[in-house]
Order: C-alpha cells, then sequence, then structure tokens
C-alpha cells in the first residue's frame, strides 16, 4: 500500500535528516525545512475523516500507530511552528551546536507521539521528546539553564518512570499495551485505577497541565525565545493529543479530565495576572491553556492548534523585546513589526472574532455530556465565561502598547504565524461565514470585561504603588515533585469513585462526539 | 496464604514508591538522581515480574521438547515485557547520565549539591541573572 510506505518513510524521515545533518552540517536548515513542510502536508492530509489510517508495524504484537483527525491538527502544529522557528532564524548565521540536528529529533518524536496508539511506543516517543527539549533548553550553557534543564529532565524522567509503571499494570490486566482494550474494562476498577493513575499523571504533567505542570513556567520563560516558542507551541502538544485519544476513548473519563482543566485555567490564569515578567505571564498562560484544550476531547486538539501557533508567535517575539519587565512594558514603543505580532496574538488567545483563537474558542464552548458533575449545566457555563475574561485580562495587560517606535525588527517566524493566525480564522469552515451574532457579541463582551479587569488593576497599581500582591511560591523543586505526588494520589481517588456512563448517558455522549 | 505474585507485585511497587519518596524529599542533587535510578529498579522489576508469569525461561533458544512441558521452570516467559524493558533500561541509562554530566557541570557553583543554592540562582533579579536573549 503506497500511502502506508511514504507514511512510514515520512516518520523516519526526521531522524535520518537529523543523522544526515549532523555528517554534513550545511543540508542542515534544508532537511529541517522538508521535514517541516512534510509534516504540515500530512496534518493536511489527515483532517479528512476517510483518511484514518490504522497500522501496525511488525505483526500485531509490535507498534500499533493511528493517523486520524486527533493528530491532524497536532501535525498541523508541529510542521508550522517549526517552520516558523526556521524561517525566524534563516538570515542570522545558523544557530550554534546540534540546534537543527535537535529540532529535527524533536518533531520526530513528536509525530510519533501524536500517532502512537499504545503505551510502550507513546513512552519511548515522548522521552525522545523529552530528551531533545533538555538538549535544547541547554544551548548556552550558563549555570541557571543547567538548573532549568536539570529540573526539567528529573521531573520528566521521574514521571516517565511512573506511567512506564502504569503501562506495566495495565499490561498485567489487559495482556496488552495498546489503549482500545481499555474500553472493554468496568470503570472504577482498583486495579486499573492505579494503572491509569500512573499513566494519566504522565501524561498530565508532559502536557503541563494543572499542578503536575508547575514546572512549566520558569522552565518556558528562562529557554532561549526560539526553544520557548517550541517548547510551549507544541512540546506539551506532545502529552495533550494522546490524552485527548484516551478521553475519546473512555468517555467515563471525561470528568476527570474536566475538573482538573478547569483547575489548570483557574491556577495559570490567577498566576498569569500576578506575574511582572512577559515570558512567565506566556508560561502561566500556556499552564491555562491547556487546561481548556483538555475540557472538550472533540474540539481540543483544533483549540491547541490556535493556542500554539499564537504562543510560538508571542515567544519569537518575546525574544526581540527591549524589555520582558512588565512594569516598564509599553513605556518604550515597540516596532510596528513586533507590535502586530504581540496584538495579533493576544487577541487571539483571547478569543476577538475574527482570528483563529475564536473559531477554536466558540468549538470548544460546547462542553461534553458529562460536563462538571457537581456543578450545574448554568453555573459550568459562568465558570467557563469567567475564566475566558480572565484570559483576556491576562492579554489586556500585553496589548496596551505604544507603537510605531525605532525601524522595523525582523521577526519573519512570527509574522508567518500571525497571517496564518488570520488567514485560517477567515477560511476554516465554521470561521469567519458562520460568525453569528450572538457568539461574535459574547467574544467581544468577554474581551471588554477583560480590559476592564486590566483598567481596575492598573487603577489599584496608580493608586497604591509600591503594593504587590504576592503569590504563594510554587516552583521550588519540592513543589514540583510533591506537586505530582499529590495529583496522582488525587487521580487514584477520583479514578475508583468513577462509575460507569449510564446506558442512557453513554448514547448521548456517543452521539455527542460523533 | 498470600498469592507469592501479588505479594512480589507489592513490593516491586513499594521500591518504586519509596524511589518516588526520596526523589521528593532529598535536598542533595545527586542522591535525587539516585533515587531516580531506583524508581527505575522498581519498573524494570515489574516488567520482568510481569513476564515471569507464565513461565521462567528466557525465551531465545527454541527446543520444542521443552517448549511443551508444563513445569513453570521450563515454560516460556512472556517474550513482550521483556523485549519493552530493554528499550526503557536504555533510555533510563541515557536519562542517567545526562543528569549525571549536568550535575557535574553544577557542583561548580556549589560543590555541596543542596538543591536550594540552585534555586537562588533565578531568584537574583533577572537583569543579572538572564539578560533579555537576541537570539
Amino acid at each position: 500500500m503506497p500511502v502506508l510506505n511514504l507514511l512510514i518513510a515520512w516518520l523516519l524521515l526526521p531522524f535520518l535528516a537529523a543523522f544526515s545533518s549532523a555528517l554534513l552540517p550545511r543540508m542542515g536548515r534544508g532537511l529541517a525545512l522538508v521535514c517541516a513542510l512534510t509534516t504540515v502536508a500530512w496534518g493536511f492530509w489527515a483532517r479528512v475523516p476517510e483518511h484514518e489510517l490504522l497500522f501496525e508495524l511488525i505483526g500485531n504484537l509490535g507498534v500499533q500507530l493511528q493517523l486520524d483527525t486527533v493528530a491532524a491538527p497536532f501535525l498541523l502544529l508541529n510542521g508550522v511552528v517549526v517552520l516558523a522557528v526556521l524561517v525566524d532564524g534563516w538570515r542570522s548565521p545558523p544557530p550554534p551546536g546540534p540546534f537543527l540536528l535537535l529540532v529535527m529529533v524533536l518533531l520526530g518524536g513528536l509525530n510519533s507521539a501524536f500517532l502512537a496508539t499504545d503505551l510502550v511506543s507513546l513512552y519511548v516517543a515522548l522521552e525522545v521528546v523529552g530528551i531533545a527539549a533538555f538538549l535544547l533548553i541547554l544551548q548556552r550553557r550558563e549555570p541557571s539553564q543547567l538548573w532549568i534543564a536539570l529540573r526539567y529532565l528529573v521531573v520528566s524522567g521521574g514521571v516517565m518512570t511512573l506511567f512506564l509503571i502504569g503501562a506495566g499494570l495495565v499490561y498485567l490486566h489487559t495482556g496488552s499495551f495498546r489503549l482500545q482494550p481499555l474500553q472493554s474494562l468496568p470503570a472504577g476498577d482498583p486495579a486499573l485505577a492505579v494503572a491509569m493513575g500512573l499513566v494519566m499523571l504522565g501524561l498530565l504533567t508532559k502536557a503541563g497541565v494543572f499542578l503536575s505542570g508547575l514546572w512549566l513556567p520558569q522552565t518556558h520563560a528562562e529557554a532561549p525565545a526560539q526553544v520557548s516558542a517550541l517548547l510551549s507551541g507544541v512540546v506539551v502538544a506532545g502529552g495533550l493529543c494522546p490524552l485527548l485519544r484516551l478521553a475519546l476513548l473512555l468517555p467515563s473519563l471525561q470528568p476527570v479530565f474536566t475538573w482538573v482543566g478547569v483547575a489548570s485555567a483557574l491556577l495559570g490564569v490567577v498566576y498569569a495576572l500576578g506575574d511582572g515578567d512577559l515570558k512567565r505571564l506566556l508560561a502561566w498562560s500556556t499552564l491555562s491553556q491547556m487546561g481548556f484544550a483538555l475540557l472538550n476531547p472533540a474540539a481540543g486538539g483544533f483549540y491547541a492548534l490556535g493556542h500554539g501557533l499564537a504562543k510560538a508567535a508571542l515567544f519569537l517575539a518575546a525574544g526581540r523585546v527591549p524589555t520582558r519587565d512588565l512594569a516598564r512594558w509599553g513605556q518604550q514603543p515597540l516596532a510596528p513589526a513586533l507590535g502586530l505580532v504581540v496584538l495579533v496574538g493576544s487577541l487571539s488567545i483571547a478569543g476577538a472574532p475574527p482570528l483563529l483563537g475564536y473559531v477554536t474558542k466558540s468549538a470548544l464552548e460546547e462542553l461534553p455530556i458529562t460536563g462538571l458533575p457537581g456543578l450545574t449545566a448554568p453555573l459550568t457555563v459562568w465558570v467557563l465565561a469567567l475564566l475566558m475574561v480572565g484570559t483576556a485580562a491576562v492579554y489586556a495587560r500585553l496589548c496596551w502598547l505604544p507603537m510605531g517606535g525605532g525601524a522595523g525588527v525582523p521577526a519573519p517566524g512570527a509574522l508567518l504565524l500571525t497571517l496564518l493566525l488570520v488567514l485560517l480564522g477567515l477560511l476554516w469552515p465554521g470561521g469567519l461565514p458562520a460568525l453569528s451574532p450572538a457568539g461574535a457579541g459574547k467574544a467581544l463582551a468577554v474581551l471588554a470585561a477583560g480590559a476592564g479587569v486590566e483598567a481596575l488593576r492598573r487603577a489599584f497599581c496608580q493608586l497604591a504603588p509600591g503594593v504587590h500582591l504576592r503569590l504563594p511560591d510554587l516552583e521550588r523543586m519540592v513543589d514540583l515533585l510533591g506537586a505530582l505526588g499529590m495529583v496522582g494520589v488525587a487521580l487514584q481517588l477520583a479514578l475508583l469513585r468513577l462509575e460507569p456512563l449510564s446506558a442512557e448517558l453513554a448514547v448521548r455522549e456517543v452521539a455527542w462526539l460523533g | 496464604m498470600l498469592d507469592p505474585f501479588r505479594l512480589l507485585e507489592a513490593l516491586v511497587l513499594l521500591t518504586a514508591l519509596v524511589g518516588f519518596q526520596g526523589l521528593i524529599w532529598r535536598r542533595n542533587l545527586f542522591l535525587r538522581a539516585l533515587s531516580l535510578d531506583v524508581m527505575g529498579t522498581g519498573a524494570v522489576a515489574l516488567f520482568v515480574l510481569v513476564a515471569a508469569r507464565s513461565g521462567l525461561r528466557t525465551p531465545i533458544l527454541a527446543r520444542s521438547d521443552l517448549a511443551a512441558s508444563r513445569l513453570p521452570l521450563l515454560a516460556w516467559a512472556d517474550p513482550i515485557p521483556q523485549g519493552v524493558i530493554l528499550t526503557a533500561i536504555v533510555i533510563g541509562l541515557s536519562i542517567q547520565a545526562l543528569l549525571l554530566v549536568v550535575i557535574a557541570r553544577l557542583s561548580h557553583v556549589d560543590p555541596l549539591l543542596d538543591t536550594s543554592s540552585f534555586e537562588r540562582l533565578l531568584l537574583e533579579p533577572p537583569a543579572a541573572a538572564a539578560p533579555p536573549d537576541r537570539t
């Protein structure tokens, strides 16, 4: 089957290209470009449901991969963000050391993670991604970066070991590492709760969600700008995609995902509002956006695409702004090119109408039937609206900036992403053509409320200069690792108390998932 | 009578848990890396145990007269977990190596490898610790 052969060749391409670029460094950029473009092409191809492809390598005990509509937005995101990072550094001399090699390995590892549907392939792919990300953070070998990279590797290594133990327990109970047999097991089974709790903890940590994602802000803030764009744009998606697969496969898990998602969105928004550093604000916002993406497994991938493009653009721009200190933000005018990137990126994540962020957000708002157990439906709608206002308030802070100072600082990669945010928002089916007055009105109201919150914050700062509301510091190493333990235990308890969906609810859920 | 498999499984999981506790509470970076290795040992032992459910013989040599045997000592071990854990051992080893390289480098900052002295690196005013990067 030619399609299958092409697909396998494409999956192997980044690794072969990385190896070749080590031997022939001059070809590095060209090879990386080919890898990124082919990834975009496959993502575009896979968005059609008829093109779904489930295949096994080396017989029915081997690796199982699935190219489908779940993976499609993630593949597009991966290709485009890597492309933007390459374009961003195209004119400057090639980056030092094995930057391009690592980017290709990262791309290849993420592609495999998006397609993998068995736990062991997922483990290997995520470890490849983790090691590549670790080495990318380490580009400049200053002590602070060494420390950040070490911290990342310890958290990632620890949690992936727990993931592996979870995978072993799943094998013990189902006789297979694949995700599909999990469907036949009853929800709330104690043996399975331990296994699934560990697997989910691993994926939640990799996706940077809630307390298990506390490693994320400092890591993403201290990495070099291009690496931050990769980390916050796509690397977190490596954990998110398998989580969405799990949620789609096992609808009875959805209440857990929804609660974790809401908690993560809230935590991220509160800390982003309280932070005074541009890159840390963006990183905390990533933590909250990953929570949003978990709320609705059917639209989560698309949401991650919208967020990843905007966040990568913002991080690329953040590497070139005169100051990262938000207290002095807006005192020096930004060059028009950078200002445009910051404005469009911020507005897209906040959900302003014609942009991609608006389309993805309106797709997300329809919650699964299982919703938020324990909360009534109207209350759930208000909680969501509140979280979205919080997001808008975070980004209103960045939009408050004078423009037009200085000649254009070239930020080609970020501009490419900005262009895509606008174009995809206009062209995507369900985008501008389906823009309803009610939806647009609601989005504008959320933006206005966000701007209002930001105005209040400014007024407060002027009234009482020097007063800082300090949020508790959650980013010491013992906090990160202790939080992993807490989330792990909480997951076990939640999974033990899970009940199978009632037959009627299950039918409605399946219909809703389409 | 307690099922020996369950007992071993509990002990293996306990090993991993002890490693995880060490990872959280040890302040010395080297001991944290060592705790990670203890967790890894737990994971490897679990897979070996899972593989040994069907039999104990290494699934390499094919001898049909032995394969038919029902004695646990002569029956095949399950090859899949064993194959999987080989990959995981290699990955774990490489992560340990990377950790130790970075720890060796960081020992220039604080030879005692106390975690809090590295956390202080980032608490310095951002201008001194991390200049705005212009990559």
